[in-house]
């Protein structure tokens, strides 16, 4: 200590110190904190999902004839997710398990009903010719009007994420949350309780089979990014 | 015949204590390191931070136990656990003991702040020990969080996912912290191994420097309430009392209570000068 005051520092040394202890920091501290920061830094920054869904990652449901008329029916679907275990070639060649991690998700497929005042149910807008319909080609106006009255829900609450389902009351019936009482009505509407919104849509898709198909997407609100599906 | 033993045992664990002594201090450190004086009044009291210390040891020992079947995959770990609880020898006994220690250290830590809150042994010069037990309070409730989702089953599966969606919402630092958690933005592989390097390796290693410094402060300032400092902060409090109230008798009529008598003598002198 004495002996820096004696010698004071000069400009050259005053410098060449910084630079030199910056670069040192540098390297010290960035490898370690990007590699453990990589998925924040792909999922906040560059915008990546760890689940496929894209315009190619479609994934079936079921059939447009398996959703009943009046009340809503779940379906699994298994996602595949792209963490860790992301080079297949290597377990293969080691003989280990070559499956995908998956989330099973379970979604709710129901017809749109109308709302009465009161909350009851009005009439479901389950397009009319789909009672003679045993699977065949569907036109393209065909197509627009099932998608334009078919609800694909997400069961992960718009909570907290806790799995909705389905509670049958006299002629009517609602999704109920068992977290917290969240309660959303048959279009996936907000009813009552915690939830800051309605329960989340996927993006779907009918073709003219008749079969249902769903992306790993969701209808996300704009700039109310906290309600974000983090978690499903 | 016995005797002779007896005095010859003594002799030599004498002299294997001098001889360590000489070379290390070790027998004057575990002096200072077990003996502590604490109050007589309330001393059950005291054993809550010892308790806490022992659940935690026990944490540590069961779980470096468990490691040794443990595994941390998506598509085995509920697998290992149920191979510790069906097969292994002991294996209920072990896991239960780091379950319940668990359970028992949230409770035992929450009752040892108590007794320190109440008793105000946070005052100076304590302060910043308290602040080291908030983080190594902090740290165990982490532990909890993290050890919870190692059993990959619906319990732990979907109390994690919960928890992680109420941090979601905190302002700013909610997103990324649970992207940081979750390795990602969907449960999966990676959101396992994060949390058991949490668990296993990253809080336990924080963890044990931080009860170091909580200890050595401890043994700094004593255990507050100690008979020593009692006494002697009721002295000081009198001595304080005693000054105050004749502050005030002084500053109402310029009349000292007890030295009236005194002052009016001091007069008089120096009326005779
Ligand atoms: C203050 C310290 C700790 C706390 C509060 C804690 C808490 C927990 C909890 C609540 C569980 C879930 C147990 C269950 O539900 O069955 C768990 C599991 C586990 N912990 Fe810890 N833990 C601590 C320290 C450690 C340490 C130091 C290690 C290893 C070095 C460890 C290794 C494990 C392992 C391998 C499991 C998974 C096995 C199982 O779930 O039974 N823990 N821990
Ligand atoms: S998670 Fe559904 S109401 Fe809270």
């Amino acid at each position: 200590m004495a002996e820096l005051q004696k010698d004071p520092i000069t400009r050259k040394d005053f410098l060449s110190f910084g630079i030199l202890g910056t670069i040192t920091g540098a390297i010290l501290t960035i490898p370690p904190a990007a590699f453990i920061l990589g998925p924040v830094i792909k999922t906040d920054v560059l915008g990546q999902t760890d689940v496929p869904s894209g315009p190619d990652d479609w994934h079936e449901v079921g059939s447009i004839t398996e959703v009943p008329v009046e009340e809503p029916k779940v379906f699994v679907v298994d996602f595949p997710v792209n963490q860790i275990y992301g080079d297949r070639k290597i377990q293969e060649e080691s003989g280990l398990s070559t499956e995908e991690f998956v989330v099973e998700s379970a979604i709710w497929l129901s017809w749109q009903h109308e709302i009465l005042e009161g909350g009851e149910y009005g009439q479901s807008y389950r397009p009319a010719f789909l009672d003679d319909y045993d699977g065949g080609t569907l036109t393209q106006a065909q197509i627009e009007e099932i998608q334009g009255n078919l609800k694909v829900l997400s069961s992960s609450c718009a909570h907290l994420g806790c799995p909705v389902r389905w509670i049958v009351k006299e002629g009517a019936g609602e999704f109920l949350c068992p977290c917290h009482g969240g309660i959303y009505n048959i279009n996936g509407q907000y009813v009552g309780g915690p939830p800051p919104r309605g329960m989340y849509e996927y993006t779907y898709e009918v073709r003219e089979d008749g079969r249902i198909y769903v992306r790993h997407e969701f209808d996300i609100e704009e700039g109310l990014d906290v309600q974000k599906p983090y978690v499903i | 015949m016995i005797g002779r033993i007896r005095s010859q045992a003594v002799d030599t664990s004498k002299f294997v204590t001098d001889w360590m002594e000489h070379r290390t201090g070790i027998v004057t450190m575990m002096e200072h390191f077990l003996y502590e004086p604490v109050p007589k009044r309330g001393a059950w009291l005291y054993t809550l931070g010892s308790a806490t210390l022992f659940t935690i040891v026990l944490q540590f020992l069961t779980g470096i136990l468990l490691l040794f079947y443990y595994v941390p995959t998506t598509d085995h770990a509920w697998d290992s656990i149920n191979y510790i609880m069906t097969e292994a020898y002991f294996g209920q006994m072990i896991r239960g003991i780091h379950y319940w220690s668990a359970n028992f250290l949230l409770v035992v830590i929450g009752l040892h702040m108590a007794q320190v809150f109440f008793s105000g042994g946070y005052k100076a010069p304590r302060e910043l020990n308290w602040v080291v037990g908030v983080v190594l309070l902090l740290l165990v409730i982490v532990l909890a969080f993290t050890g919870y989702l190692l059993r990959w089953d619906q319990d732990g599966f979907w109390a994690s996912v919960v928890g992680m969606k109420i941090g979601s919402y905190s302002p700013f630092v909610g997103g990324p912290t649970i992207h940081f958690l979750l390795g990602g933005d969907v449960i999966g592989p990676a959101t396992l191994s994060r949390f058991f390097a949490i668990h296993v390796w990253l809080l336990p290693a924080v963890l044990a420097p931080f009860i170091g410094i909580h200890l050595y402060l401890l043994r700094r300032h004593g255990v507050f309430g100690n008979e020593f400092e009692y006494s002697d902060r009721l002295a000081k409090l009198h001595e304080r009392q005693r000054l105050e109230s004749y502050e005030r008798y002084e500053e109402n009529d310029g009349q000292p209570y007890m030295g009236r008598r005194d002052r009016a003598d001091r007069n008089g002198d120096e009326d005779e000068e």
